[in-house]
């Protein structure tokens, strides 16, 4: 069971890890790097929680082995979070109650970003399409979808 | 046990050969959206696996009358072509995005029922898919041929899909899947058809149904049906009885068996209905 060197640039940074075969982003991510704001909910594909951005595009960390995003770009909720303050989208989510246990909210915010990176400017039902892989047991979806349209709004203006 | 060993070969070459050498105890993975759940579950403990993202199998073109489709093509990227609108449509219905970012086209044909709501329309669409293994070159089958039964194909343990062969379709389609929610949710039934009108009447039929059998299927019973019929609504009336008459569905969480077939003569009927327009 020979261990491998991987290298992949993660929010900006190019960092290099020893794995096992099979070893997931995920779990790279969370027990290896200590970046725990991508979450480990069902390890099935079914909650979201675990959403990060591979070269712009919103895939789920559990079911991706690490060497299969050897050079290529993977951005957390952490790569997107300021030093100081917060991102438009976390912003937004705050003010609008869209956070209550925040489990699904890393995960929410990387699929709002991508949206939002590739249309700045979503319909009501874009939004909900975009988060259709993402379970929320706590807000009703209802503050997730007006921080989605909220954040739209701040991302035009600034 | 965990996993030994992890390949991620460069090219189908490369692939075939780790195949060659390590089947049957190599577990092939492309994007891995329903091989990654068992293993994370311990359901599955292979000792090998080889994932397909790196292996070259991801182009989508068109030769002639004919889509061709590498198997690794993800659902997003098919979702990309416009040649065939139904395809498109049956993406839409798949998963979420995320899983539709990963998700391949090769894996829709091993998915346990209710999933397999994009091979049902390959179904309709009269699809061919192209095997390949190293000591016996390449082979082409009907997919209605590949299918052979629950988690069962026509696939040899030295195999790989490597791509599927769609004719463009001369005839007008409809495609509709009925779920318990509006987005990411297990088909209760699938419906996919594919339908040649000349003078009002029906030259063509290709039905297929997912979420019914134990892969997805082509109802042919209905097909006969329509086949030299005029389109109209007392045909596809009988059209859609025949349906749930030979379809086999199966209870689960989501339906039972009495409410897939149910459903199955409703939404064949609708699904004909938008074709007769
Ligand atoms: C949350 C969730 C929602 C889903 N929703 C749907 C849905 O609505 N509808 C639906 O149809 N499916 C759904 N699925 C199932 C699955 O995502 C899709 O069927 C997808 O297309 C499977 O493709 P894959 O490449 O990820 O399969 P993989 O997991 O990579 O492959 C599964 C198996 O297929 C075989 N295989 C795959 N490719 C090849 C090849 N090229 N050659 C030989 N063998 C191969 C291997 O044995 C492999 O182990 C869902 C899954 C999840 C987790
Ligand atoms: S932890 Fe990845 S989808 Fe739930
Ligand atoms: S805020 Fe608790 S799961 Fe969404």
């Amino acid at each position: 069971m020979a261990s491998r060197i991987v290298t992949f640039n993660l929010n900006g940074r190019d960092v290099e890890v020893m794995v096992k075969p099979l070893t997931t982003l995920q779990t790279v991510l969370r027990e290896h790097l200590r970046l725990t704001a991508t979450k480990s909910g069902c390890r099935q594909g079914g909650c979201g929680s675990c959403t990060v951005l591979v070269n712009g595009e919103p895939v789920l960390s559990c079911l991706l082995p690490v060497e299969d995003v050897a050079g290529q770009t993977v951005v957390t909720l952490e790569g997107i979070t300021p030093v100081e303050g917060l991102h438009p989208i976390q912003q937004a989510f705050f003010d609008n109650y869209a956070i209550q246990c925040g489990y699904c909210s890393p995960g929410m915010i990387m699929v709002i970003k991508a949206l939002l990176d590739r249309n700045p400017n979503p319909t009501r039902q874009e939004v909900m399409d975009a988060i259709a892989g993402n379970v929320c047991r706590c807000t009703g979806y209802e503050s997730i979808l007006r921080a989605a349209e909220d954040a739209a709004r701040r991302l035009q203006t600034v | 046990m965990a996993v030994q060993e992890y390949f991620l070969p460069q090219s189908l070459e490369q692939a075939l050969d780790l195949l060659a050498e390590h089947a049957p105890a190599l577990l092939v993975m492309a994007g891995g959206t329903i091989a990654m759940p068992l293993i994370n579950e311990g359901i599955s403990m292979p000792e090998k696996v080889m994932g397909l993202r790196r292996a070259g199998l991801d182009t989508v073109r068109r030769e002639n009358s004919t889509l061709v489709v590498g198997a690794t093509t993800t659902l997003t990227q098919l979702a990309h072509q416009t040649d065939i609108p139904m395809l498109q449509e049956a993406v839409r219905h798949i998963g979420g995005w995320q899983i539709r970012n990963m998700g391949t086209v090769g894996g829709n044909l091993f998915a346990p029922p209710p999933a397999g709501d994009l091979a049902v329309a390959l179904l309709a669409l009269d699809a061919t898919v192209v095997l390949a293994s190293k000591q016996r070159g390449q082979r082409a089958l009907p997919l209605t041929e590949f299918f052979t039964g629950f988690m069962a194909t026509a696939l040899a343990p030295d195999e790989l899909v490597t791509a599927l062969h769609i004719p463009l379709p001369r005839g007008k389609m409809s495609y509709i899947k009925y779920g318990r929610r509006h987005a990411n949710t297990p088909a209760i039934v699938t419906v996919a058809a594919h339908v040649v009108v000349e003078a009002g009447k029906v030259v063509d039929a290709h039905l297929a149904l997912n979420a019914v059998g134990p892969h997805p299927i082509r109802a042919r019973r209905a097909e006969q049906v329509l086949r030299g019929a005029p389109l109209n609504a007392a045909t596809i009336a009988e059209a859609a009885r025949e349906a749930a008459a030979e379809c086999e569905p199966f209870t689960d969480a989501i339906a039972t068996d009495w409410y897939r077939r149910r459903m199955t003569e409703v939404f064949v009927r609708r699904a004909l209905e938008r074709i007769m327009g």
